[in-house]
């Protein structure tokens, strides 16, 4: 009864408390997407760093991080496979010999760090081969008459082996991408003028369009005019394990395009035999073995375990190596909470405000039920329940509309490729695939409760303050 | 046999710098089957002796006693229940819970009180039928006229079968027609189920119907004359 009266009464006054409901739907909605939001920007980096760049462990000697001597390899590498191969959560194990050095063509030059990989276990590995920019090459191909180097594309641009061109083919582009033919028309004098850098072609397409039309469609230009010479090679240089100087010539047999332009910037991968000659390392000997784990969430767990197993090599997981990504995550359960408690604050005025009035108005209507024998426990409970439906009935809606929302845009991803500079600087993906997990929707909704039951407290104690004869008289 | 007793009751309010005697030492008593009215000018204290009777408000002196309990002893949460079991009010602006129907204004104390639900439903009806309002069991208040409001809190305050009804300007509201047709609705309820309705009014048409006739002023009974109207 008491319930159904309380149901009833939020919809006394309906446009009030729908537009209550709304603030909350709303409210609610805009918390959670921004929180599934920032968690799919953070939860992707890391699947980056994991699947692309680190993986979950990796072990070597303790001598090898601060040091560039070739020759702090990992003694018995073929115990620490053991090991790892006896951990039932590691799922996939890589050797990896590691060299710094200096990557250059006749335009520029770069200090790198080569990784020579086993070709083949590198795709069971990493998933950088899924980064391929197509036309660049076929990864580590058949063609081995030269040796294969796969680089990132921010390192191609700064050896200047990518360029800008627009050329006949790239005005064809530009026109199936719904470029105007004004625009092209406009564009007309740069053709086939070779632009060594994004920049100097940015400086040129600014000088022939507008300033509007320049932000509209600079980036489909850019990406039209991005050209690849096929075959490109470049030099890498560095020391071998006597600390002569070596290198030799690469053919690019492939360039990737990750979001974290210091990775790319920083990384060449080479066959491992071929690095193994250039620098005479002796057969198994390696400097880095690193570890897949079947869980991001196991890390934790299974660090200290290989530690211990091997007490003289260094064994950092991805937390370790990349302190601020792992700051992150861990802050992750505090933004949350930040989230958390300004959805709920600004759910709880509304509903504070919105109760008060509804006791206020009602005050002769609770002075009778008090004189017809309504007791304080049931004026009480009557009071904490249309605050609770109005709470969960704002909340439910703001939750299924952002459910609903964050379902599509987890599928179409949102494209933020304006700010892209900005966010893959620091390692952060510009399209954005929002997720969030349910349990965030099982603790929101009990959040949400307890925000309505804490919300009627001051009404529900201003009904109860009520005197039945000052109410009824209307006071 | 006496349902209610006021032993020199004094009720004295201190809300401004006067000190107002509402209530000054009355000395009354009420037997079932009363149909008594209590009239006097404006400020009389007719509506806070009902009060008091009613347990809705305490005296500041003098002694009440309904059905057996001694209101003065009694704590809020007491006197709540004690309102709810003993006592069914009528009040001038009707009063009916505004997003509950006709009938589930009526068995709104009957479920207080934890009727199963056959025997709510049927005394629901039954008393809706004893008012004239067989036929207006889904209405709600706002789709009833002020008479037929007036009938339902009458249903409502009787349903639960009180020791009394106390009804405040029950008909202050209503049209003659309206107001003859709920006395008529009291009287027979009166005469019918031998319930006390004790009244506070202004109305002729009231006192005209009444038995009894308690005629209050300054907070004082100034005559007390029994009626015989039939």
């Amino acid at each position: 009864m008491i319930t159904s009266i309380a149901w009833k009464n939020v919809w006394r006054n309906r446009t009030r408390s729908l537009t209550v409901i709304a603030a909350v739907t709303v409210g609610v909605f805009a918390g959670v997407f921004a929180m599934a939001a920032i968690n799919s920007s953070i939860v992707q980096r890391i699947d980056a760093a994991v699947n692309e760049e680190l993986s979950h462990i990796q072990i070597n000697s303790k001598e090898f991080r601060s040091s560039s001597d070739l020759k702090n390899v990992i003694p018995e590498p073929e115990k620490v496979i053991s090991v790892l191969q006896n951990i039932p959560e590691v799922t996939r194990i890589a050797e990896r010999i590691i060299v710094r050095g200096i990557a250059s063509t006749s335009a520029g030059s770069t200090g790198v760090e080569i990784t020579g990989i086993n070709v083949g276990g590198e795709e069971e590995m990493f998933t950088l081969k899924t980064r391929l920019i197509p036309g660049t090459g076929s990864y580590f191909g058949s063609d081995t008459r030269l040796n294969s180097a796969f680089i990132g594309e921010k390192l191609a641009k700064e050896l200047y082996i990518i360029r800008y061109i627009l050329t006949e083919e790239s005005f064809g582009t530009l026109e199936e991408s719904g470029v105007p033919s004004s625009v092209a028309e406009k564009l007309k004098p740069l053709e086939n003028q070779r632009f060594t850098t994004e920049k100097k072609l940015t400086e040129a397409i600014t000088g022939l369009l507008s300033a509007r039309e320049s932000k509209e469609y600079g980036m489909m230009i850019r990406e039209a005019a991005w050209s690849y010479r096929e075959g490109s090679r470049i030099i890498l240089t560095f020391l071998d394990a006597d600390d002569n100087q070596t290198g030799a010539a690469f053919r690019i047999c492939g360039i990737f395009r990750t979001n974290n332009d210091l990775f790319e910037a920083m990384s060449v991968f080479v066959p491992e035999n071929e690095l193994r000659r250039l620098t005479g390392l002796g057969e198994g000997e390696y400097h880095r073995i690193i570890a897949r784990l079947a869980d991001n969430d196991l890390t934790d767990r299974i660090t200290p375990e290989v530690t211990e197993a091997l007490p003289g090599l260094e064994v950092m997981n991805w937390k370790e190596i990349q302190t601020d990504l792992a700051m992150i995550a861990d802050y992750m359960n505090q933004i949350y909470g930040i989230f958390m408690a300004l959805i709920l604050a600004a759910l709880a005025f509304g509903i504070v405000n919105t109760m008060l009035m509804s006791v206020l108005e009602r005050t002769r209507e609770l002075g009778m039920l008090s004189a017809i024998g309504m007791n304080r426990r049931r004026v009480f409970s009557m009071i904490m329940l249309e605050s609770i439906f109005l709470s969960v009935v704002g909340g439910v809606a703001g939750m299924v509309v952002s459910g609903v929302v964050i379902g599509i845009t987890g599928h179409t991803g949102i494209n933020l490729v304006k700010y892209s500079e900005g966010m893959e600087a620091f390692g952060y993906s510009a399209h954005l695939y929002p997720t969030i997990g349910a349990d965030f929707f099982m603790i929101l909704t009990v959040l949400i409760v307890i925000t309505g039951i804490l919300s009627a407290i001051y009404p529900a104690r201003k009904a109860l303050q009520l005197n039945p004869v000052e109410a009824l008289r209307g006071e | 046999m006496k349902v209610v007793e006021i032993n020199d009751v004094y009720k004295t309010y201190h809300d401004t710098e006067v000190e107002v005697k509402a209530v000054n030492g009355v000395t009354l008593s009420f037997e079932k089957g009363d149909f008594a009215v209590i009239v006097g000018p404006s400020g009389s204290g007719k509506t806070t002796l009902l009060n008091l009777i009613g347990g809705l408000d305490q005296p500041t002196g003098g002694e009440i006693i309904v059905a057996g309990h001694r209101l003065s002893e009694l704590k809020p949460s007491e006197l709540i229940d004690f309102r709810m079991e003993h006592v069914g009010f009528v009040f001038q602006s009707y009063n009916l819970i505004p997003v509950l129907t006709a009938s589930e204004n009526v068995g709104f104390i009957l479920n207080l009180q934890k009727w199963p639900k056959e025997k709510r439903k049927a005394r629901t009806d039954e008393m809706l039928a004893s008012v004239g309002l067989s036929d207006r069991h889904n209405s709600r208040p706002s789709q009833l006229s002020g008479g037929q409001q007036q009938r339902v809190a009458v249903a409502r305050a009787l349903a639960p079968r009180p020791e009394f009804i106390l009804a405040d300007e029950p008909t202050a509201n209503l049209d003659t027609k309206s107001a003859e047709t709920l006395l008529d609705i009291m009287e027979k309820l009166n005469h019918d189920e031998k319930m006390t309705f004790i009244f506070s009014t202004h109305d002729i048409r009231v006192m005209k119907r009444a038995r009894r006739v308690i005629t209050l002023e300054d907070g004082r009974i100034v005559s007390d004359v029994r009626v015989n109207n039939n």
